[in-house]
């Protein structure tokens, strides 16, 4: 089916939201409202140029916000089907982008400890309407594709064939990083570490993300993961001793954090040492062991308790130093998140110019080492190969993260 | 190096508790802090320390048993470990926290200058001067902080002042472009006075420091209270697009920003305005013409954000920033701060000059003056304190964020 080009009569382009629940907070409202209200961008205030048109909600609690927007908004209309709010109720296609923010609200869980959030029936539901309407336009889904691998192959390969942008992933990548910096161009990156914090399926998306696009822009670009292994609890603390990664790169990421719990009942600010680690991490910690095609080792922490923010680090060849950095989120209460900013930023710009402004495959490839992750720690800390993932891509030079 | 070799630190403060600026960024010199991704252990050990008030929630005394240093009952003995004769290589002056009294321009009377001229008589008494850093404003007296500066003139020791915000990571990474014209600078802060207010105060000096022609000082200030700073800034006197501009740099905003989750427009919407009980506005004029402002917007922020309108009219002619104060458990600031002070230390070279302090100080305690005397614009003649901002950008996160 060929691809609608950008529509060139200066109308601002429309966009449907379909979310899982919209209250203070979580993913759709911190989206949803940007776009609609603006937001604080470089020195100004930052109104985008499109309207937020048409929503659809799958839950409504009690703390829900989205009828109080659409009385808020006129323009604004809940719809009760997700096909009607790509139509506005009628026979076709009437919106110019579509937002997929399935995060938050009450889904089942699986057996493997994934909550089975509906990002792929929805997105199945957005493309009967495309394909109804013989027209597509660029789609963004928030944080990973699918708790299912085959499903998330199939949404981007519909993407492909449908031929519209298809914009996926965390507000890490983008969100702004404390030094601000990012990995040169056609490093030779060696190994990397990442420390996040929450659980998995949740949070490890984040942490994967964040890794995922500094090692991106290695020499040779990615080439995808051949296997992983996921450790919890002990195992963690028995790899950490048999040197399982590099002692400076996990050293660089708590270096980096602002939030390393003290040990200390005194209140030094210290550094933990090896005996105190585990009386910090409130949960068992949790290790992915990622050993990527091109050689490149990485692995990936949860550690809540230790720390509370998400930091990584990189040995590159023929550097002395790592590479190390904090990807900022906030750092204290009474704070907005702000994250949400670039994010936003991207978003208006993918539908604008109908162009995605990082590759989906980064995204397909952390949806499969999350899947992959928690398979292994389901399977007893098994480890996998992972021939499903020999995902290529090359990122553009131009770094993508707030910096400005 | 060998163990003889390490240099060894004096700490003078006047209280020593959790969450003290003793315990933050003292202690840094006992158990070290993170720095461009490692834990940094400082070349030089804690000797001696003097403690002006020591209470229950004391902790120098437990701190001295752990890491083997003694607490002095005076400073001269705190500095001589003991001894007859000055016996450390730096000291760490921090005048912040306990019980002091209070002036009639709302000045807390913490003895930095005291302390000060105690350690420089130890100085001139056995014949030798080393690095002193002093934490936040030299005294709440402009004229005692003057005589501070000259007494390391005229002793030649390094001296180091200030405040973390000046050298903590902004959002962005921002330093004014050299050779370009300011032509207004606004600055917002939030906390009391006369210790946030100074923070806020050395933040708007160390972006405007930078202008071509350097620093010369200042010729005049003014500082307003309640409506008065709306309409000031109705009048003009300073500028709703640098308002617009500080704001959208502020990550926590209070209102329905943070009762509903919507992102406001405080410049803008009219909320910001209910938002802060009693607003104050700092007017500063400089020698040079340029003219800064701080609006202390208690209410309605929490956090510490910069703007200023360059010459020209591009986009690009309003810079912004923010100055990041991550919070506990780690005040990651306080590091950034001692960071520069162990740097002086061990290198007998003040990263930045102590006049940019000296003038801060200057300022506050005339702005306080001028609240006193029904808000009056008032001649500061004794405020021309001119220097030269260091050549290269000494905040945390400058060098990296340029390679």
């Amino acid at each position: 089916m060929p691809h609608t080009p950008k529509d060139t009569s200066g109308r601002r382009p429309r966009v449907a939201a379909l979310v899982t629940e919209y209250r203070k907070y979580s993913h759709g409202q911190n989206i949803v409202d940007r776009l609609m209200g603006g937001y604080g961008w470089e020195s100004r205030w930052h109104h985008p140029a499109l309207d937020v048109i048409s929503l659809y909600v799958d839950q409504f609690p009690e703390s829900d916000l989205s009828r109080e927007r659409e009385a808020r908004h006129a323009d604004l209309r809940i719809y009760p089907t997700i096909a009607e709010a790509l139509t506005l109720g009628g026979g076709e296609l009437a919106v110019d982008g579509v937002l997929l923010i399935a995060e938050h609200g009450d889904y089942p869980v699986n057996e493997k400890g994934q909550t089975l959030y509906p990002r792929y029936e929805f997105f199945c539901q957005a493309i009967e309407v495309f394909r109804a309407s013989g027209r597509s336009v660029p789609v963004f889904c928030d944080k990973h594709l699918s708790w299912n691998w085959e499903w998330a192959t199939e949404m981007v390969a519909t993407s492909r064939e449908l031929g519209f942008p298809l914009m996926a992933g965390s507000s890490l990548p983008v969100t702004r990083r404390i030094p601000s910096i990012d990995m040169p161009m056609g490093a030779q990156v060696e190994e990397i570490v990442g420390l996040g914090v929450g659980g998995i399926d949740s949070y490890d998306v984040h942490a994967l993300e964040a890794m995922q696009c500094l090692v991106e822009r290695r020499q040779g670009g990615e080439t995808g993961v051949v296997s992983i292994q996921a450790l919890r609890g002990d195992s963690v603390w028995q790899a950490l001793d048999d040197g399982a990664w590099s002692a400076d790169l996990f050293e660089a990421c708590l270096c980096r954090s602002f939030s390393l719990a003290p040990a200390d009942e005194s209140h030094r600010h210290t550094y933990p040492t090896r005996e105190e680690l585990p009386q910090l991490v409130g949960s068992p910690p949790v290790a992915y062991r990622i050993e990527y095609a091109d050689g490149l080792r990485g692995t990936m922490f949860l550690m809540e308790g230790l720390v509370s923010d998400i930091t990584a680090a990189a040995r590159i060849a023929d550097r002395p130093d790592p590479l190390s950095l904090l990807f900022y989120l906030g750092s204290g209460h009474h704070m907005q998140p702000n994250f949400f900013n670039p994010l936003c930023h991207h978003i208006e710009e993918l539908i604008v110019n109908n162009r995605p402004p990082y590759p989906v495959e980064r995204t397909l490839l952390t949806t499969g080492l999350s899947g992959a992750g928690v398979e292994s720690l389901w399977l007893g800390e098994k480890p996998l190969a992972t021939p499903h993932l020999n995902i290529s891509y090359q990122v553009a030079e131009a770094s993508t993260y707030r910096r400005t | 190096m060998g163990e003889q070799a390490r240099l060894k630190l004096a700490i003078v403060t006047t209280q020593w508790e959790w969450r003290s600026h003793a315990n933050h960024m003292g202690e840094r010199f006992l158990s070290g802090y993170p720095r461009a991704g490692r834990w940094h252990r400082p070349a030089i050990d804690v000797a001696g320390a003097y403690v002006d008030q020591r209470g229950e929630d004391d902790l120098s005394r437990q701190r001295a048993e752990e890491f083997g240093f003694a607490v002095y009952p005076t400073i001269p003995e705190a500095l001589r470990l003991g001894t007859d004769m000055l016996a450390v290589d730096a000291v760490l002056l921090i005048g912040e926290h306990g019980d002091y009294p209070v002036n009639d321009k709302g000045q807390k009377l913490y003895p930095r200058y005291e302390f000060f001229s105690q350690i420089v008589d130890v100085f001139r008494q056995d014949g030798r001067a080393v690095p002193v850093f002093n934490d936040k404003h030299l005294s709440y007296s402009f004229d005692k902080a003057q005589r501070m500066v000259a007494m390391a003139r005229e002793l030649d020791f390094p001296l180091l002042a200030g405040s973390s915000l000046p050298v903590t990571f902004r959002l962005p990474p921002l330093e004014l472009p050299p050779g370009r014209r300011v032509e207004e600078a606004l600055m917002i802060g939030i906390g009391g006075s006369d210790a946030m207010d100074f923070h806020a105060l050395e933040a708007l000096q160390c972006m405007v420091e930078r202008r071509p022609g350097g620093e010369t000082g200042v010729r005049a200030v003014q500082l307003i209270e309640g409506d008065a700073v709306w309409q000031a800034g109705k009048d003009g006197r300073w500028s709703r697009r640098l308002l617009e501009g500080t704001l959208a740099r502020s990550d926590s905003r209070s209102g329905i920003a943070l009762s509903d989750g919507r992102p406001q427009d405080l410049a803008h919407s009219g909320e910001l305005e209910e938002l802060v009980e009693n607003p104050s506005a700092y007017f500063i004029e400089y020698q040079d013409g340029l003219r800064a402002t701080l609006l202390m917007l208690n209410g309605a922020v929490q956090d510490y954000t910069f703007a200023a309108r360059l010459e020209g009219t591009g986009e690009d002619a309003v810079v912004s920033t923010q100055f990041l104060l991550p919070g506990q458990p780690n005040v990651t600031y306080s590091a950034c701060l001692m960071e520069k002070a162990e740097e002086m230390f061990v290198s007998g070279r003040a990263p930045y000059p102590v006049e940019r302090t000296l003038l801060t100080s200057g300022m506050l305690e005339r702005c306080l003056q001028s609240r006193m005397d029904d808000h009056r614009r008032l001649d500061t003649p004794e405020l021309q304190v001119s220097y030269q901002a260091p050549p290269v950008s000494q905040f945390s996160g400058a060098l990296e964020s340029a390679t």
